[in-house]
């Protein structure tokens, strides 16, 4: 099977072809040819304004397999990834029962096969995600865990999160953090702020976040390792972070890419499609991630992906599970919401070779001879999402019939490549 | 004749200061009508209202209904206690099997905030929240400023403190509401840990000391301290609470003038308020009740008008 891009753009700053319009011809999954010459091939693709870049990864998708396969399994979800151009996608381990065995990172593996998106299990830092107990990291990571996390489940107990930083260590490991402090976010359904007094909705402060991420960041000064905080939200957080980092401590960053399209004004009619954990915080708040965005401190774009069945949607507000599904939107929310802000290399590095880094995975070429591992889209492509059409098994989504700036066209990877129908 | 700018009367927040006017219009002919020897009215012959109540209450249902018989309207009652998602079936489900014997409108109360605004968005019947979770309690706030008008002739001007637990209390949030619109100046009162963090933004008064409050307004609407609502401790005790934010009449009697004390009910005597507070001519707590009956004809009567 031989695929021509033809006239196509490539946006990877690591490449000599970087922003060049040119053809690439890819045979067999590997990149044969670059430049000006047709070669002739099976399929021909000459889409308008198309660009290339290396494969996006999504470190934070959460599927419902094992467990509760009703809101996604793999199989949709990697629909919905490749939809959305994503070529790698990571799981979360707080599933029923949760990735905390060999076997269960070998289910993941061998359900992946035949999907046109790697999965990437990570694992659990502690038994049952409750907080306590390590899991067996060392064995875990041989068996393929990139990475440990309790998923959304915050490790609150500072000693256990030491000893976590200290055991991964043996491998060079990651522990990732979702920071929110259990008491001070207790049935909290909303930021807290104006408009959550105005609503009558019990508020989840910022400072549920901030003070984890003051004292995880003191506790990895102490232990050393690497610490990655997922899904940030307050403009405190971001600030911590960046201190952090002009200190030279290990800590990287992620934040959900919608959290740039929202705040908390926009949660006035109880939608529970804007109810998420973290939650759309203050203008000030979303200000602050684009700005940690701009200079670096905020590295990585997640789609935070969570499916939620309509059972679980379609209720009153306090009732209702947090949470979005994204990952065909990911980047199109981004690329639309950050377009003053950021440019588009930019916006890629952080679905691209950012979360790879903070992985420690290796970072796909865009050179001849290399393995095709491309996401093929059109920056400027103006699109609807619609809930009849999504991949995904929920739609539980704020952006349907909103038009977004940014379409995938189709993903090449493990030979195949998967064309997004709807473009 | 003139029409509320609103489908459902969801909260006094999507209100215009010109809807407040005309139910006070509206109510103050209810008024009249109540004192009559016949104090029915055919006004919605035809209209059959559901009354549902996830909640318990006693004296706003008893007040709906009594409003809707006034108004010869056809009326059903529900009431479960708890969530219906805890009985296995969602308020949807049960709201739909309401409507699908031909109900025309919805009055409810429920524990959830925001909960008559998901039901507006899936079912055509016309909704009045009768207090949602710890949001909006809209007939309450309209029936205490009605009082307050009737007290003073208007609301535009008066000082008007909100004391006890303003943190869980619909009442307090749908008052501020409410005054502001109408011009009032209004106050909050009450332990700090009971009073949300940003409430100031509102254009609200914040004040810890209920001496100092009592002796700035003209009005204190005194709230009840919600246990039930409190899903953790806000403070240490009942005893300190009475001590520091009880009001007797002894208070009253220290402020060298006379205020107006109201209650939405029902009162914890002995610890918000005394009993001889409750039941001093500074009290207009049981005009409050009557007005009630009123204030929710009128809102009725309104919103019946734009029955499809």
């Amino acid at each position: 099977m031989t695929i021509l891009l033809k006239g196509i753009q490539i946006i990877h700053p690591a490449s000599s072809y970087h922003n060049q319009i040119t053809n690439i011809l890819i045979q067999n999954g590997h990149i044969t040819y670059i430049g000006p010459e047709e070669k002739t091939a099976d399929q021909v693709i000459t889409e308008p304004g198309l660009c290339v870049s290396i494969g996006w990864l999504d470190m934070r998708t959460w599927v419902g397999e094992p467990g509760l396969e009703y809101k996604e399994d793999f199989w949709s979800a990697a629909q919905a990834a490749a939809k959305g151009g994503f070529t790698e996608i990571m799981l979360m381990p707080d599933l029923q029962p949760v990735i905390q065995s060999k076997n269960a990172v070998g289910y993941v593996q061998q359900r992946a096969v035949g999907l046109p998106v790697t999965l990437h299990a990570a694992g659990a830092v502690t038994v049952d995600v409750q907080g306590k107990d390590l899991t067996e990291m060392i064995d875990l990571n041989q068996a393929g865990a990139i990475a440990f996390t309790d998923g959304e489940a915050t490790i609150q107990q500072a000693d256990v999160l030491v000893k976590a930083l200290h055991y991964v260590q043996y491998f060079n490991g990651l522990v990732m953090q979702r920071p929110r402090d259990k008491y001070l976010s207790q049935l909290g359904l909303m930021h807290e702020g104006i408009v959550s007094t105005r609503l009558g909705l019990k508020g989840i402060p910022a400072l549920a976040e901030e003070v984890i991420v003051s004292r995880d960041l003191q506790l990895l000064e102490y232990s050393g390792g690497k610490l990655h905080f997922s899904l940030l939200s307050s403009a405190g957080s971001v600030e911590k972070i960046r201190q952090a980092k002009a200190k030279g401590l290990a800590v990287t960053c992620d934040i959900a890419s919608y959290q740039v399209a929202f705040t908390d004004e926009d949660m006035i009619d109880f939608d529970t499609n804007y109810k998420v954990d973290p939650p759309f915080r203050s203008p000030a708040d979303k200000a602050a991630l684009i700005e940690g965005l701009q200079d670096g401190t905020i590295d990585a774009l997640v789609s935070a992906h969570k499916p939620q069945d309509t059972e679980s949607k379609k209720l009153e507000f306090d009732l209702a599970e947090f949470g979005i599904i994204n990952l065909e939107t990911a980047f199109a929310v981004a690329n639309t919401c950050l377009k003053e802000a950021l440019n588009l290399e930019n916006i890629i590095q952080k679905f691209t070779t950012a979360p790879r880094q903070i992985l420690n995975l290796p970072i796909p070429n865009l050179n001849e001879g290399e393995p095709a591992n491309l996401t093929l889209f059109n920056p400027t492509k103006k699109w609807v999402p619609q809930k009849a059409s999504t991949a995904s098994k929920s739609d539980n989504s704020p952006f349907f019939g909103t038009e977004l700036q940014g379409q995938v066209f189709g993903i090449v990877h493990k030979s195949n490549l998967v064309l997004n129908p709807e473009y | 004749m003139q029409q509320l700018s609103v489908r459902h009367l969801l909260g006094i927040k999507d209100l215009t200061p010109a809807d407040i006017a005309l139910i006070f219009e509206t109510a103050d002919n209810f008024k009249e009508v109540l004192s009559r020897t016949i104090k029915k009215v055919p006004s919605l012959r035809d209209i059959t209202i559901a009354n549902v109540f996830f909640e318990n209450s006693t004296r706003t249902r008893l007040s709906f209904e009594l409003a809707e018989k006034r108004l010869s309207a056809d009326v059903i009652n529900f009431s479960a206690s708890g969530s219906s998602v805890k009985k296995g079936e969602t308020l949807l489900d049960t709201v739909n099997n309401i409507l699908a014997m031909k109900v025309d409108m919805i009055v409810m109360r429920h524990a959830s905030a925001g909960a008559p605004h998901f039901l507006s968005r899936h079912i055509k019947a016309n909704i009045v929240n009768a207090g949602d979770g710890t949001h909006e309690h809209p007939t309450q706030a309209l029936l205490d400023s009605f009082s307050i008008r009737e007290r003073y002739g208007e609301v535009a001007g008066k000082k008007v403190a909100i004391i006890g637990d303003i943190l869980h209390s619909r009442v307090a949030l749908s008052n501020i509401f409410a005054l502001k619109k109408l011009g009032a100046e209004v106050m909050v009162c009450g332990p700090i840990t009971l009073l949300p963090r940003y409430i100031s933004e509102l254009g609200v008064k914040v004040e810890l000391d209920v001496r100092k409050a009592l002796a700035w307004c003209d009005v204190a609407n005194v709230l009840r301290i919600q246990l039930e609502r409190q899903q953790m401790k806000y403070f240490p005790s009942l005893r300190e609470y009475t001590l520091y934010y009880g009001i007797d009449k002894k208070l009253l009697d220290s402020l060298n003038k006379e205020i107006t004390i109201m209650h939405p009910g029902p009162i914890n005597r002995g610890v918000e308020l005394s009993s001889d507070a409750a039941d001093s001519h500074h009290s207009i707590i049981l005009n409050q009740v009557e007005n009630g009956v009123a204030i929710r004809m009128a809102v009725l009567y309104l919103l019946a008008s734009q029955v499809a």
